[in-house]
């Protein structure tokens, strides 16, 4: 027993002491970075909880599809050979449930008491039934023509892209054209997301492209696929809220213009994942959308320059 | 090639002509791969490299020692990418898929084997020039191994040029025209077919030595 929960403790600890080290490689004050990401954290919940009444059902969606990364096959087979079954649930449990604590603390605030009774009932059941392991086939992508980015970024999150395409029928049925709009933008930062970790080298080595046409090709294919995945958003909007078509245009270009940004940003610190700096420019395009017009030709310069070293 | 004031590779000075196999061996730690990788243009170095083909990674296929996959990405998305990546149309996946690999599952659930295979027919697919193959033997079923040798032949017979490592000597010996012994960075000797069974045997030598005398079994 005793020897189990310093087992715990260890790994914890190693844990811990893993994402710390992660912060310092990038130049960031561990400290800092959690003051910042509970900021951020804080922003984001209360923007989506001014946006829409639907907040309430979307974050323990949100909750779900994050810790759904903790159950991925191989390490909790990795984990059960370290720990022992019993073991193993029980660092599950604690994981889970580690990671409620920002969605938990958000919705006590709120006073939302039955949404915490949901989360803290899910990371539970999540971390005992390992489902991951049991429904391990392939899933279906329609990005298999162009690897990689948008296929394996879909099987990742295509439960966050099924809920955007509910939201938008939601969205159309009340009336609600921000709501719209929000589910238009989850599917963007899903697509800007598929391009934010840095890929093995041999994967950019292979191309027989210069570094401009690699990033022009990485470019058109984000912008393709990405336009396939909102096509069914921006119909259904176009057609229920033809007084904002240019509202939605606008959100459109913004939402194209992240996903660019996130290409450049990611290849300017190439073979290195984002480092500080770029990191900081691509948090400034996030938030303030003008300054993609400014900021994405430097950052290409930057990708251009970086990737030479790779695609000769 | 160095890292700080330590040199990897020193005075490598070595030729490889089309329609030829060369077998690269030598302890771990000799320089093999970074030999590969100066040759891929993976690594910065000191020096010249020429070829035909030029740039050389343009019509290089690398197969690494043990191939990186994506998660969550098929057999036949990964030949997909690295053909895409080439330029190169593919028209019929499946009927090339001559290692019989389950080209719909995901790659990360293969074997070690059937994870260098996958890797292989990409590289094949990618109808290169020029094969650089490190430890393409390795955790690779028997029949693979000699469908491998017999793709090997093809390829000479194509006037590719392949140049393979490899820690199993009778995979080489089959193969190659020329084996070059790499050590501390450096080749020491280059070995034409006819004197193969010679090197092997005063590989032998050095390598075990009265090691086996040493563990006191007998």
């Amino acid at each position: 027993m005793v020897q189990g929960k310093q087992q715990m403790k260890e790994y914890f600890a190693l844990q811990f002491n893993m994402i710390n080290r992660r912060f310092r490689d990038g130049g960031v004050v561990p400290i800092f970075a959690y003051f910042i990401f509970a900021i951020g954290f804080y922003l984001l919940s209360n923007f989506l909880f001014k946006t829409t009444e639907f907040a309430v059902y979307l974050y323990p969606f949100l909750y779900i599809n994050l810790i759904g990364r903790l159950s991925e096959t191989q390490r909790c087979e990795f984990l059960t050979i370290c720990f022992g079954d019993n073991q193993f649930k029980k660092i599950r449990i604690a994981e889970n449930l580690i990671f409620t604590i920002p969605f938990v603390s958000f919705l006590l605030y709120k006073q939302l008491i039955i949404p915490i009774l949901f989360i803290l009932l899910v990371s539970l059941i999540l971390a005992l039934l390992n489902f991951r392991t049991k429904f391990n086939y392939t899933i279906y992508s329609p990005f298999s023509k162009r690897p990689f980015e948008f296929t394996t970024g879909f099987r990742n999150t295509f439960p966050l892209l099924i809920l955007a395409y509910v939201l938008v029928i939601i969205a159309a049925s009340v009336n609600n054209f921000n709501l719209g709009i929000f589910s238009l933008m989850i599917v963007f930062g899903s697509s800007f997301s598929f391009y934010l970790s840095t890929e093995n080298e041999y994967f950019v080595w292979s191309y027989n492209l210069n570094p401009r046409n690699f990033l022009i090709n990485k470019i058109k294919t984000a912008l393709l696929y990405s336009a396939a995945l909102t096509i069914p958003i921006v119909v259904l909007l176009s057609f229920y809220f033809q007084q904002n078509i240019g509202l939605l245009f606008i959100f459109l270009l913004i939402g194209w213009g992240w996903v660019i940004c996130g290409i450049v940003t990611k290849y300017s610190s190439y073979p290195n994942e984002i480092n500080i700096p770029n990191g900081m420019l691509l948090a400034l395009c996030l938030t303030l959308p003008p300054m993609l017009v400014i900021l994405t030709p430097i950052l290409f310069y930057k990708a251009e320059k970086r990737l030479e070293n790779i695609l000769k | 090639m160095s890292y700080g004031n330590h040199s990897i590779l020193k005075n490598i000075n070595i030729e490889f002509d089309e329609g030829k196999v060369y077998g690269i061996v030598g302890k771990n730690g000799a320089g093999k791969t970074s030999l590969f990788r100066c040759i891929a243009g993976l690594e910065k170095y000191d020096g010249i490299i020429n070829s035909s083909h030029y740039p050389i990674k343009n019509h290089l296929g690398l197969l690494p020692t043990e191939p990186f996959f994506f998660e969550k990405i098929t057999g036949k998305e990964y030949i997909q990418l690295l053909c895409n990546a080439r330029k190169k149309p593919i028209n019929d996946i499946e009927r090339n898929n001559v290692f019989d690999l389950p080209l719909n599952q995901y790659a990360t659930t293969y074997s070690t084997g059937m994870k260098k295979k996958l890797a292989l027919t990409a590289i094949l697919l990618q109808r290169n020039e020029y094969f650089i193959l490190d430890e393409p033997f390795n955790g690779v079923d028997i029949e693979s191994n000699i469908l491998l040798t017999e793709i090997i032949h093809t390829l000479k017979k194509l006037g590719k040029t392949i140049v393979i490592s490899s820690h199993i000597f009778s995979t080489l010996s089959d193969t190659c025209d020329e084996i070059n012994l790499l050590n501390e960075g450096s080749i020491i000797k280059s070995v034409q077919r006819e004197d193969f069974q010679l090197l092997e045997k005063e590989m032998k030598q050095m390598t075990v030595g009265n090691r086996i005398e040493k563990l006191g079994l007998l």
